[in-house]
């Protein structure tokens, strides 16, 4: 059981890089290629094509899938032939995108085109020509695929690049904890720990959240020496649940005690994700939506006029970035509307959309929307609902906590850090 | 790259003259530049000499270039590559382990016959390696060998080497033996082998065990995968299997999570205690929840694995029904399954909020998913008797919106909900009929004449009515002539006085002027039946039918179980058995053979052969019909309808001559074929599969005989049929 390869494709289509498909025809993947391309271009909206495409093969007996996925401009794809697991083809595709963003930030068809080398060479140490991932710990990646870094590219120009690879390979996959490399040293001994959430939430016509869901993540960015044995407690563990772990985290330990157990690996990982559930009475906890938005929309012939105000409902804190958008429906052309407290707004003609934006929410301030549209359709039908995204920093929905970090098997004492973003993606029906 | 704008010739020639270069850099950028052109597909194999000697180096990133050009032209010139085995021997004994494992990787993969042969000392040498990067990179060579000449893996004795490995120190070593084994397990299997070469026992299962907690996620996967294939000797072993496999819910990879709960599924079987049972379903919500808050695709594959699991265990998210409301941005193909999954979570508890849900979907943009919406509806107030009032208003508040579509699926969800609760919703007519001119869908219009013929003792004005559609009679579709011809005869069998006219009007039109054989046909039966005995008439047309009712599964139970032990394989996510779209993949041929009916093995290739030829577009993108096909958008259609005998004996492997019932089934979906080519209708000819997407069919409830003794096994066989 295991997938055949990974592709990329560049936004128009083309191939950038793909694995080595020996053992298939060569026209194999570029089958794959085609069948994708084709349902892109037969769908009226891209995202509505299915994630596994059927894949007819060259002979009748040989059909197989093709999972894509897009992330920014780049898709990536994965044939699979045989009963094949397709989660599993999707979590390494997903798993490969983080080592690619891990190694070149941005990621777009130039940059992968000008690492080209690298790119390769991940492919190859990532995934056996069997199908079966290798080595995806960017831990242990980065001893055996050098990242393109500065001194690196000086190096090589100034011709000694042999240097700098030979150094690295010293004692590749000594470490008796795969995803931790031994004989890490720093000067400063320090952990952060990176707590985001998004409040996912639809909220129905009269202002009530049909439903509202806080995710959470942790993400931590580990500078500690050795082989530190960390133990960590939040304060509230008992209201995260769903979680899903790191490798690292002890299983066992969390389900009993609900403390992270756990050797890090060194440098950035996600430790972990969970949901939010608040320990409360009634059977359906739910988390408040942090503002308020009175609709006012009328539809007329060829067009019609809207009618907005928001309001936080925090009391201290500042909602940042909050955008409010509105699908106008086929057809719509224009928009001339009016903003409080100079928050400006654009009409996208072709995505059909009406955005708000505002940068700053303060409390206890109503921001007022007003204007009107022009559709070429005769009955405008825009979304029924307004898509609001904001964020707001240094805040937690869950007020999650470090209470405790205990570091054993070294000696030192670290330095911890703790930051926490939320941010809200809510659907408002009017 | 100035040298682009040069013939290819010249070019290769330059690179030629740099690969030769006294100075190293100068050959390592003419490397790089080698496979820049190699990956855009250009032709470099000339340089492959040239190449070739620039294999032996220090430079780590320089040698894996150099191999991945080999790779590349291993299959086009394996003369060549014969080149260069003594630089891969040499290599497996380089102090480091990167170029050992580099070396014994790349030389796995060539897939030349000739260097096969040189493979086998160096493998038995890395297999051993003190370095476990080197051991668990030779144990996935041995696997790859296999697949080339397994009579080499035999004669060394590498089988027995792999399964001593299991009991490596390493657990990474673990993993990749297992995946390894594996594989071959499926080779041999599929090659027809006659014993298991990777037998699994009481005491490989507890060193797995070991293992499964410190491996990489993908060496989970296979470990997983290894122990479903496990048979426990007693409960108390598949209640130690579980234990250990439960935390691996936790999972960060959500390919894990789905693999550990087929674990479960598979291994409760065995398991006697009620409670620990329980719990475990219990520890299944939480993590195919979790599955929810990643990126659509992943959703859509935890969406269908799950409707798979509630078929089986309807009790899984009861109290988590909340979690699947659509958002308007979601992509079709999410929000369809979500739709899917709320029905089947639907109870008296918890149908307000899902009906005013339901209600906001139907008002939205997409045509496509608000018809699916409305269509829950009916399935709701079918499910959920206590709320089928509460159904009904939605329904006609939904009419009101005066939205054609809108109006057309609500009128033929209506006339689900009438063959659900016969004679009870009868004040609503007079609305449906009020859009009688609004309706320009075939199965819309059909759908309200079946109200009209039967309720038409308490229309006042039936006559009327079903006289414009007398009047258009040839112009309508079949279906509508269909639903027409029986409505009308209905009406005369309840109100003779007022109807003869028109009964004899539809009667002559349809024997003479329509060309539908089934139009012509029927029309004779009602006409002769009337003429002979309008007593009998009376008892055969408006005999009492039994209520309609949702089906629990849209698949069998024993394709249920079969389906389930393959979460989260695209068998699970499609609902359909491997064999039926794998064509003779490895895994397929194991299930196959599992079932040991060659009879069986050999009607389904011919269906598939037949089916691909038939069907120009394919077997597996069944994108959107999918979820409809197993549930008839007559929205129960299935429990009370007539199958093509035939096929249903071809699917349950009953079938004696397999070619006859071909045929057959054959015979029926062209049928089907002419009038809705788009349809998976698992009927063929007869019209349930109504996809929103289609010009949909009749309904045929009145039409179709219906043997009381129908086995209602049939219900879950069109799933298969739903392939044509």
């Amino acid at each position: 059981m295991a997938i055949d390869g990974l592709i990329i494709l560049d936004n128009t289509g083309r191939a950038i890089a793909q694995s080595g498909f020996h053992s298939f025809p060569p026209a194999y993947p570029l089958l794959h290629i085609d069948a994708l391309n084709s349902a892109l271009a037969s769908s009226p909206r891209q995202i509505d094509v299915d994630p596994v495409i059927y894949v007819q093969g060259l002979k009748l007996d040989s059909p197989s899938a093709c999972c894509h996925v897009r992330r920014g401009e780049l898709r990536y794809l994965c044939p699979v032939s045989g009963d094949v697991d397709p989660l599993y083809a999707f979590a390494f595709l997903q798993t490969f995108v983080d080592i690619l963003h891990e190694y070149f930030g941005h990621l777009s068809a130039e940059t992968l085109k000008d690492n080209f080398d690298i790119v390769y060479q991940l492919l190859e140490e990532t995934l056996d020509s069997g199908g079966h991932p290798l080595t995806t710990s960017p831990n242990a990646l980065r001893d055996i695929v050098l990242p393109p870094t500065l001194l690196h590219k000086v190096l090589s120009v100034a011709g000694v690049s042999g240097l700098a690879s030979t150094s690295a390979n010293s004692h590749p996959f000594a470490s008796p904890i795969p995803w931790r490399k031994v004989g890490v040293r720093y000067n400063n001994n320090e952990i952060f720990f990176d707590v985001v959430e998004t409040l996912e939430a639809i909220v129905n016509k009269n202002g009530q959240p049909a439903v509202s869901t806080v995710w959470g993540r942790v993400d931590s960015n580990c500078k500690l020496s050795g082989t530190p044995d960390l133990l960590l407690t939040f304060s509230n563990a008992q209201s995260l649940v769903d979680c899903s772990l790191h490798p690292c985290v002890r299983l066992q330990r969390w389900a009993r005690d609900k403390v992270l157990s756990f050797v890090p690996p060194d440098g950035k990982f996600k430790l972990m994700d969970y949901r939010f559930a608040p320990a409360t009475a009634s059977a359906i906890s739910q988390t408040s939506v942090p503002f308020t938005l009175r609709t006012g929309i009328t539809v007329d012939e060829r067009g019609g006029s809207i009618d907005l105000t928001l309001s936080s409902r925090l009391t201290t804190r500042t909602m940042e970035n909050v955008y409010v958008e509105l699908y106008l429906g086929e057809g719509a052309t224009g928009a001339n509307c009016l903003a409080s407290h100079n928050a400006s707004w654009t009409f996208n003609p072709r995505t059909q959309t009406l955005v708000w934006e505002l940068k700053a929410v303060v409390p206890s301030a109503n921001y007022t929307f007003r204007g009107s549209f022009t559709s070429t359709a005769e009955n405008p039908r825009p979304s029924r609902a307004f898509r609001i995204r904001f964020e707001i920093p240094q805040h937690n929905f869950s007020a999650m906590r470090i209470e405790q970090l205990k570091l054993t098997g070294e000696v030192y004492k670290p330095y911890k850090g703790m930051r926490g973003t939320s941010f809200g993606n809510v659907e408002w029906r009017w | 790259m100035a040298m682009r704008a040069a013939p290819r010739k010249g070019e290769n020639f330059e690179l030629a003259a740099d690969l030769n270069s006294e100075y190293k850099e100068k050959r390592k950028d003419a490397i790089k530049r080698v496979i820049a052109n190699m990956t855009v597909q250009k032709d470099v194999s000339g340089l492959f000499p040239d190449v070739l000697k620039n294999m032996q180096t220090d430079d780590l990133e320089q040698k894996k270039l150099v191999y991945l050009y080999l790779m590349n032209y291993a299959k086009t010139q394996p003369e060549l590559v014969i080149l260069a085995v003594n630089t891969f021997v040499k290599d497996t004994d380089d102090p480091n382990p990167l170029v050992r494992a580099l070396a014994i990787r790349t030389m796995g993969c060539l897939r030349a016959e000739k260097i096969i042969d040189y493979l086998c000392d160096p493998l038995q040498k890395c297999l051993k390696d003190d370095n476990p990067y080197v051991r668990k990179t030779a144990a996935l060579c041995v696997a790859k060998l296999y697949d080339l000449k397994p009579e080499l893996v035999n004669e060394n004795g590498f089988l027995d080497q792999l399964r001593d490995m299991i009991a490596d120190s390493n657990p990474m070593v673990v993993a990749n033996t297992v995946a390894a084994l594996s594989d071959i397990h499926a080779a041999a299997v599929a090659s027809g082998a006659p014993k298991d070469t990777f037998a699994i026992n009481t005491e490989i299962v507890n060193k797995l065990l070991v293992a499964l907690n410190e491996c990489s996620e993908w060496g989970r996967v296979a470990i997983l995968n290894a122990l479903s294939r496990y048979t426990a000797e007693d409960a108390g072993e598949s209640e130690h299997i579980c234990e250990r496999v439960v935390p691996q819910f936790q999972h960060a990879n959500a390919s894990v999570v789905l693999t550990a709960i087929k674990v479960i599924m598979i291994h409760m079987r065995g398991i006697t205690s009620e409670n620990l049972t329980k719990t475990l379903i219990r520890k299944m919500a939480p993590p195919l929840v979790t599955l929810l808050s990643n990126p659509p695709e992943v959703q859509w594959v935890a969406l269908r694995n799950i409707n798979l699991l509630l078929q089986k265990r309807p009790d899984i998210l009861t109290n988590e029904m909340r979690v699947f409301f659509c958002k308007y941005n979601d992509p079709l193909y999410v929000k369809v399954e979500k739709l899917d999954i709320m029905v089947r979570l639907a109870n008296e508890h918890n149908v307000d909020p899902l009906l005013s849900e339901l209600k906001e979907y139907a008002q939205e943009v997409d045509v496509d998913f608000v018809r699916r919406s409305i269509k829950v509806i009916g399935q709701t107030a079918i499910k959920i008797d206590e709320a089928a009032e509460r159904c009904v208003n939605v329904l006609l508040e939904l009419i009101g919106t005066r939205v054609s579509y809108v109006v057309q699926e609500a009128v033929v969800v209506m006339k689900d909900v009438f063959r659900k609760y016969p004679s009870t919703y009868e004040g609503v007519i007079p609305t449906l009929c009020a859009n009688l001119d609004e309706l320009d869908e075939p199965e819309a219009k059909a759908s309200l004449i079946w109200i009209i013929g039967e309720y038409a003792k308490k229309i006042d004005n039936a006559d009327e009515l079903l006289g414009i559609f007398v009047d258009t009679f040839t112009e309508e579709s079949y279906p509508v002539q269909l639903q027409t011809l029986t409505a009308v005869v209905k009406l005369y069998l309840q109100k003779p006085e007022s109807s003869q006219a028109l009964v004899q009007k539809v009667l002559n039109t349809a024997t003479k002027d329509c060309d539908s054989p089934d139009v012509r046909d029927r029309a004779y039966i009602y006409w002769r039946l009337l003429s002979t005995d309008p007593g009998a008439a009376k008892a055969v047309v408006l005999a009492v039918r039994p209520p309609i009712t949702l089906p629990r599964t849209t698949v069998s139970p024993a394709l249920l179980e079969e389906l389930l032990g393959e979460i989260p394989l695209l068998a699970s996510v499609y609902h359909k058995p491997a064999e039926t779209f794998v064509g003779r993949g490895r895994i397929s041929a194991d299930s196959v053979q599992r079932k040991a009916t060659d009879d069986r093995l050999a009607t389904q290739k011919a269906l598939q052969t037949v089916a691909a030829g038939q069907q120009a577009e394919n077997l597996l993108d069944f994108s959107d019909d999918v979820p409809n096909e197993g549930q008839p958008s007559g929205l129960a259609a299935t429990t009370v309808l007539a199958s093509t005998p035939a096929a249903a004996n071809l699917l349950a492997g009953t079938s004696s001559n397999p070619l006859d019932d071909l045929v057959s089934i054959f015979g029926g979906a062209n049928l089907g074929a002419s009038s809705t080519p788009a349809s998976s209708n698992p009927m063929g000819g007869f019209g349930f599969g109504a996809s929103p997407l289609t010009p949909a069919p009749a309904i045929t409830p009145v039409m179709s005989p219906q043997p009381p003794a129908q086995p209602q096994a049939q219900s879950g066989q069109d799933d298969l049929l739903g392939l044509f």
